[in-house]
């Protein structure tokens, strides 16, 4: 580890890229310091207190809690993403973009500009809906959230919000190319990270004040670190099958291994099946919030954050979009005929339909497993602070609830410093950054061939 | 450049002013030339102080060897700017006098500019050869050594005994180097000042040298300063082509005769399908089964039948793919490839091995010699082992990108001496092809009655034959010259620009080809003129504009009148490839009708697909160069070592070297010299063979990595990781290998023949290019990486996203 951090910092042009990708970030850090002007803080705390785990919580945490803070990065990257999405999307029905994309560099430096005027737009838009929205905010206890209202807010809301994500994009776009790893995911990973010492803080005072066991926080550390070593593995896990491409005629093949593969990632649906299901999940609540029928309020009790019904149905939902996701974004039939199209094959197994079946088939055997570790990723943290709350079930409940380890039904009542989608995304980002770093780690074993084989002027 | 004129000032100002907004962009392309005219000025006055006129020619070259003595010491800025106008003005005085040409500021101009390391685009005929000169003189003076490196060999021949008076005149000697020159004489060639080569023949050389067992064997010196003639089209065009030595005949491959019978009969869309756009062929199930049951093999995907699949395949691709008198031509028994960009035959141009074989065996002539790769290196990398790299050409304005961002040279527009007056008509558009055929007749009829010479730039061998057969048909006579009659090629050149004449050429007829109006000796020049000089007619646009302007460029040259024009039908190769002719069809609301459409919004559609075509070629040549790059860093490491172990001068740090016990019992065995002499060989030996594997080993490697993008891997970075990784195994294995063999030779009774141990290069290398891409590989990597991105983006926008996704597949489908 220290070894490596020092090889980082012996190449010149990594330790260029590294640090300013690290000032660049405390920039993003000291902006989000920085409070939309004209709110009542303690007013808006008091708010977003009732709306943790909720759709609007999750949104926080990609703004970095930005959002929570109403400050002047609330809007955060996301409109930048969007406003890509969108631009993906109009590429589809849209010929004159699609032109531009296959228009090789010139074109693409095309859509990245409309792309950002697109992300002004809808900043715009979202920072105007924000700022009526504001005014129109009571705290659970009545308060208003903004101290002046009229116009004069809502103008400066608006240019504040807008300025801000702005500013974002361009140190995102700017860690992209002149730093290191990709620089959208990175301030996403920042803004999840910062949370981090504010969490070990609340621990270590825990451990003072004696609200907490120390056993209890060893072994929770213990668990934290285990979890992160499961997801480093099996996010790096990847069923490998070889493929064969036929068509040169090689004199002699001499082969150093199999040389080409095509990897199944055990999970390759990433940390987006989680957010589907979550965003579904949400769904009773709200409706229970809008009809005030007593039936749909019993049902949607049962399905409130943490009870048994909700872990339920969220693992299965989770499952359900694992599979679905993969079935838009992986095609096995798309796959086959790539494969075929270049004269590649798999070994032993013919070209087309009987090919796209034995990928469909190995990638659903994976997928399961990847589907499975997704749910216990998700649900984890929220098990380890609450337990599985039997009583809570109809009939069985209480049967379970006398039968079962109290750990189990009531959890170890310790906050877990991250929730499963923080976990998945802060670790995705630092894997692939680490890739992108070893690629130059590994350019430098030319460094010291070239200097030890004294290249000279003759011959080359 | 006289600024005397209020105009010419205006001229000057308003160039500037692009140039300073240009550097404000970031575009390297200078069109501001005060500073280099001012020097122009300087040069002349220079020559007119010292009456370099008056001078004796041996005191000419005393100067000049002055000169160089100085020139070869250390100077200040101040005194190397004043060298520079000397070195000019002599050279200037020296052509004069040797071939009776003077110099043009305008080429003088071009002289400085590549002088200072870059491209000058100078317009068609204003004189390129005389240009090179001046820096190529500057240079050799300098103590460099120069290369002047020229498109053929035939120009370096040409070029080389016109221009080398004047370098003998300022004391310098000029070699020229030809294909199947011997060694010795090469070795003469390269040693002199300045050198007229080939791009691929001092690039084979160095691949050659690189196999060399002993010093005498080597042909080149050090490289120094390189001066590149066609610039765009050498280091743009050409350069991704690898150069590719080879030797020691491999093991046969599957009985390509055979296959060829097979793979005859299949049909297309029953047994095969082919994908236009990447050149792609492969069989359906149905094939498949039918090849499996024709040949009795089973099943044709079991490991064990491996090399039958491959030689399958090469058939296939063979026989639906590549088209006789378009691809290649047969000519004394002998498949040869035609060059897409220049339409003429290339020398020693390969297919990828089993191709090549399957091509042969398709036409039933004789097989050529096959082998195992021993080397290899693109031509773009080639040109960077030259310390100061510059060049000419008439078309460098368009691709100034591409020549900054792999050459870091920049491009400098230098203006006709006299201002081109040709017109380019606009593009004359048919929706098919037959009625383009007939109105190309008429036209070219219609011309041609009034006596005004027309060139003809069709895209094919075959398609200049077709046009040729319909113009005979409408009694027009007329000469064709394409790839499979190239030896008539100057006296066809010479006739062309003659009255009443009709020439039908391929690209041939584009660069570098010089024709004069009124024919050989000019005489009808002025009756010429007065119908409006020579018409050029190009019946195809080009994957590259570059192309369809250097065909323009052969009307017009000096200042002559002339004009261009181009019919093209939207069914042509080009829009078919790439599938615009649907889109211009259905976006223009076109039926098929037998005369001209006149649209300018459609010749602004076609421009506009020509400029995709264009861009799409630039990601796969910089997908190409990351991946090569990669592979010249270890070729350059290997080849480090090779000089290591080639030189030892200082033994014992050598790469290679033997350890002390075995250098103790190897010298005690055979004695030092000769031990030393069996290590040196035995390292140099088994360095070749390993790299020769391991070459192998990455052109497989290569072939799928596109693959790691589905685990959402970059392939690019996944390339390098597993490439190092291999190539870091190398150093270890060749260690080991020359140890093995040295034990073997110590502890083994009786003398010991090198040779007959295998210890010893090819019996026979050749040479050839190896047109790679066939495959369509590169298309692929620059294809299918986003799915990183589709998931982090899904993070955010997730039922956005998903709509996104099955509206993509949705119109997918309806596409397919």
């Amino acid at each position: 580890m220290l070894d490596s951090i020092r090889n980082i910092f012996s190449i010149p042009e990594l330790r260029k890229r590294v640090i300013f990708t690290l000032l660049l970030l405390a920039v993003y850090r000291i902006g989000g310091q920085i409070p939309n002007p004209g709110l009542s803080a303690t007013a808006l705390q008091e708010f977003w207190q009732s709306q943790k785990g909720s759709l609007l919580g999750f949104i926080d945490l990609f703004s970095g809690r930005n959002m929570s803070r109403m400050t002047i990065f609330a809007l955060g990257i996301m409109p930048y993403i969007s406003a890509s999405i969108i631009l993906q999307l109009l590429t589809v029905v849209w010929p004159y973009l699609e032109r531009l994309s296959k228009e090789g560099e010139l074109g693409r430096k095309k859509i990245t500009q409309y792309t950002r005027y697109g992300t002004i737009v809808i900043c715009l838009i979202q920072a105007i809906g924000i700022s009526i929205f504001l005014q129109a905010l009571r705290t659970p206890a009545g308060a208003p959230i903004v101290l002046n209202p009229g116009w004069g807010f809502k103008l400066l809301t608006v240019l504040t919000l807008t300025t801000g994500t702005v500013f974002v994009m361009w140190l995102g776009e700017q860690i992209s190319e002149r730093g290191i790893g990709n620089g959208i995911s990175l301030i996403i990973f920042a803004g999840i990270v910062v949370n981090f010492p504010t969490g070990l803080n609340k621990m270590v005072s825990g451990l003072r004040t004696g609200a907490m066991d120390p056993l209890k926080m060893i072994f929770l550390g213990a668990i934290m670190v285990a979890v992160i070593a499961f997801i480093v593995f099996v996010e790096r896990g990847q069923r490998r099958i070889p493929v064969s491409y036929a068509k040169r005629v090689v004199g002699r093949k001499v082969y150093g291994g199999q040389s080409t593969h095509l990897p199944l990632r055990v999970n390759t649906g990433g940390v987006i099946p989680i957010i589907f299901a979550a965003s579904v999940i949400t769904i009773p609540a709200t409706a229970a919030n809008l009809i005030k029928v007593p039936v749909i309020q019993t049902v949607a009790a049962q399905f409130g954050l943490g009870m048994p019904l909700y872990n339920l149905v969220y693992i299965a939902a989770i499952i359900f979009f694992t599979y679905f996701y993969i079935s838009i974004i992986f095609n096995p039939v798309d796959v086959a005929d790539n494969l075929r199209k270049y004269g590649g094959f798999i070994p032993g197994i013919r070209p087309g339909k009987t090919t796209s079946d034995y990928i469909d088939d190995v990638l659903s055997r994976i997928t399961l497993a990847g589907a499975i570790y997704l749910a216990a990723v998700a649900i984890l943290p929220e098990f380890l602070i609450t337990g599985f709350k039997a009583q809570a079930l109809p009939w069985i409940g209480p049967f379970l609830e006398a039968n079962l380890p109290k750990f189990i039904t009531q959890g170890l009542g310790v906050e877990f410093m991250f929730g499963g989608t923080s976990i998945l995304i802060v670790v995705g980002v630092a894997m692939d950054t680490m890739q992108q770093i070893e690629a130059q780690l590994v350019m430098r074993h030319y460094d010291g061939f070239m200097r030890r084989s004294r290249i000279r002027g003759r011959r080359g | 450049m006289s600024d005397d004129m209020p105009a010419a000032r205006t001229v000057i100002f308003s160039a500037k002013l692009k140039t300073a907004f240009n550097r404000f962009r970031g575009v390297p392309v200078e069109t501001d030339l005060a500073g280099y005219a001012r020097t122009v000025r300087k040069i002349r006055a220079f020559h007119e102080t010292e009456g370099f006129v008056r001078k004796a020619d041996e005191a000419l070259g005393r100067l000049a060897a002055s000169l160089r003595r100085r020139l070869e010491g250390e100077l200040s800025t101040e005194d190397g700017v004043l060298a520079r106008i000397e070195a000019f003005a002599l050279a200037d005085e020296a052509a004069r006098r040797a071939t009776g040409l003077a110099a043009h500021d305008v080429q003088m101009i071009a002289g400085l500019a590549m002088a200072d390391g870059k491209v000058a685009e100078l317009p068609t005929g204003e004189g390129k050869t005389l240009a090179a000169v001046f820096p190529a003189s500057f240079f050799a003076l300098s103590g460099r050594a120069v290369h002047i490196l020229t498109f053929n060999d035939y120009l370096a021949r040409r070029d080389a005994a016109w221009m080398g008076p004047v370098y003998r005149l300022l004391g310098l000697s000029v070699g020229v180097v030809q294909e199947g020159m011997d060694k010795p004489a090469k070795r003469t060639a390269y040693a002199c000042d300045v050198v007229y080569a080939t791009a691929k023949e001092a690039g084979f050389d160095y691949l050659r040298d690189r196999l060399a067992y002993e010093p005498a064997e080597l042909v080149h010196r050090p490289f120094d300063a390189a001066l590149v003639d066609e610039a765009d089209s050498i280091l743009i065009d050409e350069a991704r082509i690898p150069l590719v030595i080879s030797g020691n005949a491999g093991a046969p491959g599957a009985d390509a005769g055979r296959l060829a019978e097979v793979v005859r009969d299949l049909e297309r869309g029953k047994d095969y399908e082919t994908d236009a756009e990447n050149a792609n062929v492969f069989p359906t199930d149905a094939g498949i089964r039918r090849i499996e049951s024709l040949l009795g093999c089973g099943n044709l995907f079991d490991p064990e039948n491996e090399m039958l699949l491959a030689a399958a395949h090469c058939a296939l691709h063979a026989e639906t793919l590549l088209e006789r008198d378009v691809d290649y031509i047969i000519r004394a028994g002998r498949v040869e490839i035609v060059d897409e960009f220049t339409g003429r035959v290339m020398d020693k141009r390969h297919w990828p091995d089993g191709l090549q074989a399957a091509v042969e065996a398709k036409e039933g002539v004789r097989r050529g010699s096959e082998g195992r790769i021993l080397g290899s290196i693109a031509l773009q990398h080639f040109f960077r082992l030259y310390p100061a790299l510059c060049g000419m050409t008439a078309t460098a304005r368009t691709s100034f990108r591409e020549l900054k961002e792999f050459y870091g040279l920049g491009v400098v527009v230098v203006p006709p001496h006299e201002p081109c007056v040709r017109r380019d008509l606009p593009d004359v558009v048919f929706t098919h092809k037959v009625p383009k055929l007939t109105a190309l007749v008429d036209e070219i009829a219609g011309v041609h009655g009034k006596g005004r010479p027309i060139l003809v730039g069709t895209s094919s061998v075959r398609e200049s034959e077709q046009l040729a057969a319909a113009l005979k048909d409408a009694r027009v006579a007329c000469e064709v010259l394409n790839a499979k009659n190239d030896e008539i090629e100057a006296a066809v050149i010479v006739r062309a620009g003659a009255p009443g004449a009709v020439t039908i050429s391929t690209n041939m007829a584009g660069r570098g080809t010089d024709i004069k109006l009124g024919g050989a000796g000019e005489e009808e020049r002025d009756r010429v003129a007065a119908l409006g000089g020579l018409y050029v007619i190009g019946t195809n646009r080009h994957e590259s504009l570059r192309i369809d302007s250097q065909l323009r460029g052969r009307s017009g040259r000096q200042g002559d009148p002339g004009s261009s024009r181009f019919f093209i039908s939207l069914e042509d190769d080009i829009f078919e490839r790439y599938g615009l002719s649907r889109r211009l069809f259905k976006r223009h609301r076109l039926d098929r009708r037998a005369g001209a459409v006149d649209d300018e919004l459609l010749r602004k559609d076609i421009l506009h697909g020509q400029r995709v075509i264009e861009g799409r070629n630039l990601d796969i040549r910089r997908a190409l160069w990351d991946y090569s790059t990669l592979v010249e860093t270890q070729r350059r490491i290997v080849a480090g070592w090779r000089d290591g172990v080639f030189d030892r001068t200082a033994q014992s740090d050598a790469p290679f070297y033997p350890s002390p016990e075995l250098l103790a019992a190897g010298s005690a065995r055979f004695g030092r010299e000769v031990f030393d002499r069996m290590a040196r060989r035995a390292a140099l030996f088994h360095i070749d063979s390993a790299w020769a594997d391991h070459l192998a080993w990455l052109a497989d490697l290569r072939e799928g990595i596109h693959l790691v993008s589905i685990g959402r891997n970059e392939p690019l970075r996944e390339f390098q990781k597993a490439a190092t990784e291999a190539f870091l195994g190398l150093q270890e294995k060749i260690g080991y290998a020359a140890r093995k063999t040295l034990e073997s030779f110590v502890g083994r009774e009786g003398p010991v023949d090198l040779d007959a141990e295998g210890l010893k290069g090819p019996s026979s290398t050749w040479t050839y290019l190896v047109n790679d891409d066939q495959f369509g590989w590169g298309v692929e990597l620059i294809k299918g990486t986003n799915i990183g991105f589709a998931a982090g983006a899904a993070a955010f926008a997730g039922p956005l996203f998903v709509f996104a996704l099955l509206a993509n597949r949705f119109r997918r489908k309806k596409a397919s």
